[in-house]
């Protein structure tokens, strides 16, 4: 049930006029663990089992980390770090092609499973909730509010991974009268029109990014779709977490902005306060910091960064070039971290756009490994952005359509100045209406978000 | 309370101001523009709408995307439809064909590839009613639409002819494609189409059955492979069988193929210079067959 089928829609209708129902205020909690429960079952009910394990063994852990937690802290992110291993990482070394029988029907059904969508998003809510609950002396939460932070539906699958101390004081009963109606409405016209109007038109074109189909490609379009790529992978997760966050505070759960404007970065630590910054900060806060941070000398940051990039880049998942986009990523970090002072010294207005489209160009080249996972083809695909292409019968793509298509991104991007945001608070609804409209007329084919799959 | 009625109010109009133009647009304008294929299965939706607006052709094509580079202009005869599903079978085109109440007097159908099955989504679509216009048109995509048209309009028949000939009249291409072909030689190595073969071939004798019974002549032709192709098992398999269902010889449309001048850029498809030469030889071929009455 992906969040842009009919299907999801009635279901939220069903689940949030249940919830707000006066007999139902004392048992909201328990309403919206049920309704995220069936949302996960709607798609992988074999896995159910596995989400269970998952929230049982973090709260078992929870309680044992609350009594003694130099002790059990390192087993129950052991724990959940082992999961994730099992499940994202087990073919790695064992491809589901050369898989045998063990004799044992329980192993062989775990080995056979599928990657459980959403794991790499809970299993870091679960470690978020082991380390926040337990830096202070204080009574376990109790298991229905362990269940609703972990499994919440608008987050489970792709995130924003919310952490713990921000999400378990949300907690409260919650009355229809609070709901910001507005804001919600605004981010879910804002999700639907970024993933429908931009992503999934964009993604018709991108497909000629796939192998063997780019090889009749031309060399300026194969630069072309490498932008149009980026573009669409923004706009696709940027869709996601704003629906997500709409959909929060439809059911009165502020969740973190995922987002804020990442292709004006000027340099590359920027980029990564601005993009999917839920994942950052959890890095940061969860992997970085614990390292030791930049707290034990240049070559230790430096070092640190590298870890804590590769890991994120493998995060995303079990292959070569993501390990290979997280270690790029962790490369410009450190080259650009001790020039950083200096390029700040001589910042000036006409060099600012200089660095924005450097850190624009090198973030979009990048992208190449998230859409090939493929060492082998990302590899091939690169080499023919700098070849001459001489295929008598190339790939027409339609450049006016990518630009229209692309527009809303660059408009996002764009600066709003004092005139221009009166004349936009006032015409607001009317445009969020128009976006809407226009996400329905002009909607591309159904696709899969692109985060589903880490 | 009331100041978010007010904005869903505002909301609504935004909304509905824009569906409402589309809608009326929809209905002044839907229909006069072919919108901009951005992928294989937009371009089939072009071809097929095309097919249903315009007047039943004399002459109509039906294959698999070998036949797709055989465009309309390419043949000097007018009343020329290629109906072929990029992608896709003879079957689909031929069975959405075979559905509308007017036929047209030849249907020539591409035995090279028959293994696949028809679409059975757009025999749906189109083969009875015909694609059921929307109700709103896509704004974005009909203005690129329109763009296009006013740049680049549709040129002349006589123009389009004469730029066609000066293509013929340079040499084949050089183009290396020793990659492409390996790759449609693995391919059509590993591939054996015989069971499939079996239950399509059954499909198309019904089919022919049925329009030929309505008057139509329909007439089987076959495209040439690069030469290491032609002797790889999927085209020795599908040939030995669609040849052994069809013996009769007046059921072919039988071509000689200058192979020295034809290329393939990908190993399969034939590059534009050799399928303007292939139309006009099957067109030849075609005038000669009818003209001789057989």
């Amino acid at each position: 049930m992906t969040f842009t089928s009919w299907q999801f829609g009635l279901f939220v209708a069903l689940v949030f006029g249940v919830y707000y129902l006066p007999w139902v205020r004392r048992f909201q909690v328990q309403w919206l663990v049920f309704a995220s429960l069936f949302f996960y079952g709607f798609g992988q009910p074999e896995l159910l089992p596995l989400l269970a394990v998952a929230v049982f063994g973090t709260y078992l852990f929870l309680i044992l980390t609350l009594k003694r937690r130099r002790i059990w802290l390192p087993f129950g992110i052991a724990f959940n770090l082992g999961l994730l291993a099992f499940f994202k990482y087990k073919f790695l070394f064992l491809p589901p092609d050369k898989l045998v029988s063990s004799g044992a029907p329980l192993i062989d059904f775990l080995l056979m499973l599928p990657l459980p969508i959403g794991i790499s998003f809970f299993v870091f809510h679960n470690i978020s909730l082991l380390v926040d609950l337990t830096k202070r002396d204080q009574p376990a939460p109790n298991l229905g509010d362990v269940f609703l932070y972990i499994i919440f539906f608008p987050q489970l699958v792709s995130g924003p991974i919310t952490r713990a101390e921000m999400f378990m004081p949300q907690i409260v009963p919650k009355r229809f009268s609070d709901v910001a109606f507005i804001d919600a409405a605004k981010w879910i016209v804002m999700g639907f029109f970024f993933k429908l109007y931009v992503a999934n038109n964009l993604n018709e074109m991108t497909a000629y990014m796939a192998y063997p189909l780019y090889q009749t490609l031309q060399t300026q379009d194969k630069w072309l779709l490498v932008l149009l790529y980026s573009y669409q992978i923004y706009a696709d997760f940027f869709g996601y977490s704003a629906i997500a966050l709409g959909l929060g505070l439809l059911f009165g759960y502020r969740l973190p902005v995922n987002f804020n404007r990442p292709y004006v970065s000027s340099s590359f630590s920027e980029f990564w306060t601005r993009w999917h910054i839920s994942l950052s900060s959890w890095l940061r806060n969860y992997l970085y910091i614990p390292l030791g941070g930049n707290r034990r000398g240049a070559a230790r940051t430096y070092l640190n960064l590298m870890i804590v990039m590769g890991l994120g880049g493998l995060w995303h998942g079990a292959g070569l070039g993501y390990l290979l986009w997280g270690l790029c990523h962790g490369l410009l970090l450190v080259i650009e971290r001790p020039l950083l002072p200096y390029i700040k010294g001589l910042d000036s207005t006409p060099l600012l756009p200089v660095r924005v489209g450097f850190v624009f160009l090198c973030v979009t080249l990048l992208w190449i490994f998230f859409k090939l996972p493929d060492f082998d083809q990302a590899s091939g695909y690169i080499a023919g952005m700098f070849t001459p292409s001489v295929n008598p019968n190339p790939t027409k793509i339609f450049y006016n359509l990518a630009l229209l298509y692309s527009l809303p991104v660059m408009i996002q991007h764009l600066p709003v100045t004092g005139h221009f945001k009166q004349w936009r608070s006032k015409a607001e609804p009317y445009l969020y209406g128009m976006l809407a409209a226009l996400a329905f007329l002009e909607a591309g084919p159904e696709s899969a978000f692109i985060y589903f799959q880490f | 309370m009331r100041a978010i009625l007010i904005w869903l109010t505002k909301w609504g109009i935004g909304f509905g101001a824009i569906l409402l133009a589309c809608g009326v647009a929809t209905i002044w304008l839907g229909g006069s523009v072919s919108l901009p294929a951005v992928t294989v299965r937009d371009g089939t939706y072009v071809v097929l709408d095309r097919y249903f607006r315009e007047a039943v052709p004399r002459i109509v094509l039906v294959g698999s995307s070998l036949t797709s580079r055989l465009r309309d202009e390419y043949f000097v005869t007018p009343g020329v439809f290629n109906l072929t599903v990029t992608g896709g079978s003879p079957l689909t085109g031929l069975e959405i064909v075979a559905g509308r109440p007017l036929l047209p007097a030849v249907i020539l159908v591409e035995a090279n590839v028959l293994s696949r099955p028809a679409d059975a989504d757009l025999v749906e679509r189109y083969a009875k009613a015909g694609r059921s216009r929307p109700w709103f048109f896509r704004p974005v995509r009909w203005a690129v639409a329109s763009y296009e048209r006013w740049n680049h309009g549709p040129e002349s028949r006589a123009r389009v002819a004469a730029s066609l000939d000066a293509l013929v009249r340079q040499p084949p291409d050089n183009f290396d494609n020793a990659i492409y072909l390996k790759r449609a030689l693995n391919e059509f190595e590993a591939d054996d189409p015989t069971e499939r073969l079996q239950f399509n071939i059954l499909l198309l004798k019904q089919l022919l059955d049925s329009v030929e019974k309505r008057g139509t002549r329909v007439l089987l032709f076959e495209l040439p492979y690069e030469e290491s192709l032609e002797r790889a098992r999927f085209a020795v398999i599908s040939r030995r069988m669609v040849h052994e269902a069809f013996p009769e010889p007046d059921r072919w449309l039988h071509i000689d193929y200058p192979r020295e001048e034809l290329r393939w850029a990908d190993g399969v498809h034939m590059d534009e210079r050799s399928s303007i030469l292939v139309s006009r030889l099957l067109e030849r071929a075609l005038s000669a067959r009818l003209g001789s009455g057989s």
